[in-house]
């Protein structure tokens, strides 16, 4: 009786794995097709990064490079192509991560990364973030296992599962299929300005940070893994960092003065717009405190292209 | 050990076939169940592990002795020993703080300035609150005689620590799980695929419907500040379904795995959003809990079975005792004390059984507006948000960045509960997957469920809201 039960048990069970890895299969490869076929987003921009980019400078870095870097300008002015794969909310991790993958496939003669203060700082949200590669992961197992592996275990077996590679991505697809989510060549304009009056509800509003100010050494470590793929396809590599609104004291920002440090040992050249007198209190350059409108991105655009002319 | 984690996922099967490995061997059986309780529950805190052998331990021996003890007053004695020890256990490590607190504060008030010196810095053992219930209960009902204690101590520790519900319930009785757990079980496919199915179903409600409904709750709550009536009241109505998917999720997959092990545990939810009153409404959520409180609180207080005003003092007092349970914090204490008024003015008004759709939206919106003193962080923030509501409705948040898209699934998510619940509420004999005659359609059933898990799941290894209780 109880060796029939078991193989009840058996069979029944091996039914449903079958047909639990057919479903899986079928809706998540309608899912991975539809990820991989946005024409807009986040998404289609690092799927365009990953699979077709072949410009000659590329772009990295968070919000700051996808807001303030616009290739239209940086290319009149060089006669070279550029492609801006700023993400939004990524850090460090995430752009080290990227710039391998695309380096697997194609060396641009150029990389900027625009560089945040803080990208040394611990945060989570550094971590949490990375899931927006797991589409990726079939295709860059060798580059994203050990990343994915920092902050999970088991990175195989869970994303053996097709519907789980593209976790809840349908929504973000339907909403830019619906409403376009338009960027030129990566670069998205922000507009609006600054006024003293905003400046303020803005700084009342943004007063929690979203790190700690402890060095997170991983974080160092993909700094430093950066440069060296860089520089093991002979691909020139510059950091920049954005301009601000307000001046700001850096000189205590551990987190900088490391970067900084790293640059210097590393040879690799350093271009600071931080408190840049251009910028400072420019309200009309500006959307928010940290991040330039259109009218402030082509400024630093062109700034940005005379410093690249100039080191050529 | 959290049931949403990698290591459960391995931990489970190699149990699972131990222990039906060892069947024709019902002690080593219970052994095996005892120590991956205890590893079950040490992943977490193995320090704390003390409190629950201690606890098995008195109980046991409080149980001999009072079977045994011919006289009432040696019966009494020990049934307050055991009472002592398991609220004793539970007032040091949960209630202390927010006695001292709560004492220092309306001194305060009555202008004297007193020092804060007494407060300890005391972590909350998970599943204290559950466990030395379970205990409890075994002791009082031995001392009212329903009960015969037993002697296999194995047996008794198997089941006051029995895994799947040590943390966070159902809160077992002894006259259901004990004898399950000292007869042999029978391994059946029945029971393992009722268990799998269940199990499913509670990983659906844990990670799809309360993980992602906790996105914008949590985002709205705790930014209070930040938001207006309007966003209050879609966080307080997505937080009544992130709670329900929570609680009832791990009840689930507790009973699910309980069933691959052939022990049957309680039912502890029972669609409770379709109630159409508030009596019904706490006779179909967290069963175990209702009905502990009612045979140990209410009924010894006399129950209704008093003259009118004692009665409904008696289910206020209930109540009041139950939201204390929940936490160590005033919001707990109001949000228990307002279901008892609730039930105060139910009792009073109406005479008939309440029944219809208007009914079932009436008691959403009363259970609702308590559950904003349930999750408000306190009673300052709680007042805050209900003033919002009433006062100043504002502009909806709907999330920012992926926090939007996050809304959505929640919604989905939600979505699929309710027609699910609906049809089993009042279509129950209508087309149904596990129940269908047709193999394939099951199998397909399940695993598009396990589909829309891996699909609109949340995989942080959250932990349950009921842990802290």
């Amino acid at each position: 009786m109880r060796k029939a039960e078991l193989k009840l048990t058996a069979i029944k069970v091996l039914k449903f794995v079958i047909i639990l890895l057919i479903v899986d299969f079928c809706l998540g490869s309608i899912s991975k097709e539809i990820f991989l076929n946005q024409k807009t987003g986040k998404f289609h921009r690092s799927t365009y990064s990953i699979y077709e980019a072949k410009e000659d400078i590329l772009i990295f870095g968070s919000s700051h490079a996808h807001r303030h870097y616009v290739p239209e300008v940086i290319e009149k002015k060089l006669s070279k192509t550029c492609y801006n794969a700023g993400a939004e909310g990524q850090q460090l991790l995430f752009h080290t991560v990227l710039q391998k993958m695309i380096l697997k496939r194609t060396l641009p003669k150029l990389i900027i990364l625009n560089i945040d203060e803080n990208f040394l700082y611990k945060t989570d949200a550094a971590y949490n973030r990375l899931n927006d590669l797991n589409p990726y992961y079939q295709d860059f197992k060798d580059e994203l296992r050990p990343l994915f592996s920092l902050n999970s275990s088991l990175v195989d077996f869970k994303l053996f599962f097709k519907s789980y590679q593209t976790n809840s991505t349908l929504i973000h697809a339907l909403k830019y299929y619906l409403s376009p989510q338009i960027d030129y060549k990566g670069y998205r304009p922000l507009n609006g300005k600054m006024t003293q009056n905003k400046a303020m509800i803005y700084k009342k509003n943004h007063s929690e940070k979203e790190f700690i100010e402890i060095i997170d050494y991983t974080f160092k470590n993909a700094l430093i893994d950066f440069i060296s793929n860089a520089k093991k396809n002979n691909v020139k590599l510059i950091f920049v960092t954005s301009p601000n609104l307000i001046e700001r004291n850096i000189s205590k920002n551990e987190s900088f003065q490391m970067i900084k440090e790293i640059a210097k040992l590393e040879e690799i050249s350093f271009f600071n717009f931080l408190n840049s007198p251009t910028y400072l209190n420019q309200y009309d350059l500006f959307h928010d405190p940290t991040h330039l409108n259109d009218d402030g991105a082509r400024v630093f655009s062109k700034s940005v292209a005379d410093i690249i002319n100039s080191i050529n | 050990m959290l049931f949403n984690s990698i290591d459960f996922l391995f931990f489970l099967p190699i149990v699972f076939l131990l222990y039906w490995m060892l069947s024709q061997k019902l002690k080593a059986q219970n052994i095996l169940l005892l120590i991956s309780s205890y590893i079950f529950y040490g992943w977490w805190d193995y320090r704390f592990l003390s409190l629950i052998m201690l606890s098995t331990v008195v109980d046991y021996f409080v149980g001999l002795k009072l079977y045994k003890s011919g006289s009432k007053s040696n019966r009494k004695r020990w049934l307050i020993v055991s009472l002592l020890f398991n609220i004793g256990l539970l007032s040091f490590f949960k209630y202390y703080n927010f006695f001292i607190e709560s004492w220092i504060e309306s001194l305060t008030l009555i202008g004297y300035s007193v020092e804060n010196t007494w407060t300890l810095q005391v972590i909350l053992p998970v599943g204290i609150s559950f466990y030395t219930f379970q205990t409890l209960s075994y002791s009082i009902d031995i001392y009212k005689g329903k009960l015969s204690p037993t002697k296999n101590f194995i047996g008794f520790a198997a089941f006051v620590s029995f895994f799947p519900q040590l943390v966070a319930g159902p809160i077992e009785r002894a006259s259901n799980l004990l004898p399950q757990i000292l007869n042999a079980r029978e391994y059946t496919y029945k029971a393992i695929s009722s268990g799998i199915k269940l199990m499913i179903w509670g990983f659906f409600l844990k990670l799809v419907v309360a993980d992602r409904a906790a996105i914008y709750v949590n985002a709205v709550y705790n930014n209070i500040e930040n938001h207006d009536g309007l966003s209050f009241i879609a966080a307080t109505l997505l937080f009544a379904f992130q709670i329900y998917g929570d609680f009832a999720g791990y009840s689930l997959i507790a009973i699910g795995v309980a069933k691959m092990f052939g022990l049957n545990l309680m039912t502890n939810f029972n669609r409770p959003y379709f109630s159409p009153s508030i009596s019904e409404f706490w006779n179909r959520w967290h069963i175990s809990l209702s009905t502990w409180f009612k045979d140990y609180v209410y009924i010894p207080l006399g129950g209704n079975r008093s003259k009118k005003w004692r009665w409904l003092f008696n289910l206020f007092i209930t109540f009041l005792i139950s939201g204390l349970w929940h936490g160590a914090n005033w919001t707990f204490v109001i949000w228990g004390a307002l279901n008892g008024i609730y039930l105060i003015f139910e009792a009073l008004l109406f005479k008939n059984k309440r029944t219809g759709i208007i009914n079932i939206i009436l008691t959403f919106i009363l259970i609702n507006f308590a559950w904003i003193f349930f999750r408000a962080n306190s009673l300052e923030e709680a007042s805050y948000i209900i003033n919002k509501i009433f006062t100043s409705p504002g502009n909806l948040y709907i999330g920012a960045g992926d926090d939007i898209t996050a809304s959505i699934y929640a919604a989905i998510a939600i979505g699929i509960l309710l027609i699910v619940e609906f049809k089993k509420e009042f279509f129950n004999s209508l087309f149904s997957i596990s129940k269908n005659k047709y193999e394939i359609i099951r199998l397909i059933g399940y695993s598009f469920v396990v589909f829309l898990i891996l699909y609109l799941g949340v995989f942080g290894e959250s932990q349950f809201i009921y842990f802290q209780f």
